[in-house]
């Protein structure tokens, strides 16, 4: 599947919901922890290499199961295989319950879910709201 | 740099809710397929949030591509560009080609740029702070309102609200519901993001004149009724303040237990 990997890259330089240096251990049997910079911005979760500008990789999280796996750690596995998954170690079960938490609320499907667009219950008309596309951030 | 494709994938084909589908015309470009050139290759393309999948057919089993849709902005293709109904999807990032699609007609056109251009999670963020803004400007000039029909007495509180405040809401948004700014934030259910102080302390607020007050100042001008009335808003703070303290306390508490 083709994707636009350099927006991507440009996209994991953007501000950040939360960043920190977790332990990282991917999916495949007798992986290693790795110390990893992790990054989420809005639905995807980017993890780079310490000392590195570029991410080693991406996950986007919509259909994601986040699960506690130990008081400071937890799980990111998808819906389509949900025993492969991705382990992440924090400092503390602090961090790790405000990883958690970030992550369930980082995913397209939080609005379809409610069933309500978060524009309609202000009254925002749909004209209104294409007018808006004007507007400089 | 990894993906998560397989997810990505499986992700497209769900029946997960889409915001737009539809077919267009696709002249390659990062997340579609090469095409040869001029006609371009027509695929079916399917909008989830950020997200702009595009198929081989409606029926196939697996997405071509994926235009992830942050930090784009999306205009309609002007000269000397030859296709009808086309539109571009142009990104900031460095090296990133902006491209191009095209519609089959007009009203399909105009929907996919309008859909697209929303499709951001940078364009809700933009909305959120557009309607924070409102918000704070309707709360002051309900203040101010509530203050001066306050000195002024009863006659003055049953004419003036409507107009007042509906005049302070610019760019042509209309509340749905009643005039009140607090009927905004009772509206409840999923909140944006970009949550901040202000607008909670409007939802306590809210939550007090929602039990069928008048946002304006009670019928009277006994003092003492006034008082009670603001009185309520102190006493919830108070008792959420005393709450939260408990709370904390008892944090504490258990942290200096073995």
């Amino acid at each position: 599947m083709r994707y636009n990997e350099k927006e991507l890259q440009a996209l994991s330089r953007q501000p950040a919901e939360l960043a920190a240096e977790l332990g990282m251990r991917g999916p495949k049997k007798g992986s290693v922890v790795k110390r990893r910079l992790v990054k989420l911005v809005v639905n995807f979760l980017f993890y780079f290499r310490t000392d590195e500008a570029e991410p080693v990789g991406a996950l986007l999280l919509e259909h994601c199961r986040v699960t506690q796996e130990e008081p400071s750690g937890f799980s990111i596995s998808f819906i389509e295989d949900p025993e492969r998954k991705y382990h992440f170690e924090c400092y503390s079960e602090e961090q790790c319950l405000e990883w958690m938490g970030a992550l369930r609320r980082a995913r397209n499907e939080i609005q379809k879910m409610t069933g309500k667009d978060p524009l309609e219950q202000f009254g925002i008309s749909e004209e209104a709201r294409f007018q808006l596309s004007g507007l400089k951030a | 740099m990894k993906l998560n494709e397989r997810s990505v994938a499986h992700y497209a084909l769900s029946n997960s809710p889409a915001d737009h589908r539809g077919f267009l015309r696709t002249w390659g470009g990062p997340g579609t397929p090469p095409t040869p050139s001029g006609t371009g290759r027509r695929c079916w393309f399917v909008l989830k949030g950020n997200l702009l999948f595009s198929f081989e057919s409606r029926e196939a089993r697996a997405p071509l591509g994926l235009v992830v849709l942050e930090g784009c902005t999306v205009e309609l293709a002007e000269a000397p560009v030859p296709e009808e109904f086309a539109f571009t999807i142009c990104f900031n990032a460095p090296g990133v080609r902006p491209y191009l699609l095209a519609a089959d007609g007009p009203a399909a056109q105009e929907a996919w740029v309008k859909v697209l251009s929303r499709a951001s999670f940078g364009y809700m963020r933009l909305v959120v702070r557009e309607l924070e803004n409102q918000l704070r400007d309707a709360r002051q000039s309900l203040a101010l309102h509530r203050h001066s029909s306050w000195k002024a007495g009863t006659s003055s509180c049953k004419t003036q609200p409507p107009d007042q405040l509906s005049r302070g809401l610019e760019n042509g948004h209309t509340l749905s519901r009643d005039y009140s700014p607090m009927g905004l934030v009772e509206a409840g259910g999923s909140r944006p993001a970009g949550r901040n102080l202000a607008e909670c302390e409007l939802q306590g607020a809210a939550s007090l004149l929602g039990r069928g007050q008048s946002p304006v100042s009670p019928e009277t001008s006994c003092f003492s009724t006034l008082h009670d009335w603001y009185g309520q808003e102190i006493l919830e703070l108070r008792r959420g303040w005393r709450q939260r303290a408990r709370g904390s306390q008892l944090k504490c508490e258990q942290q200096d237990k073995p």
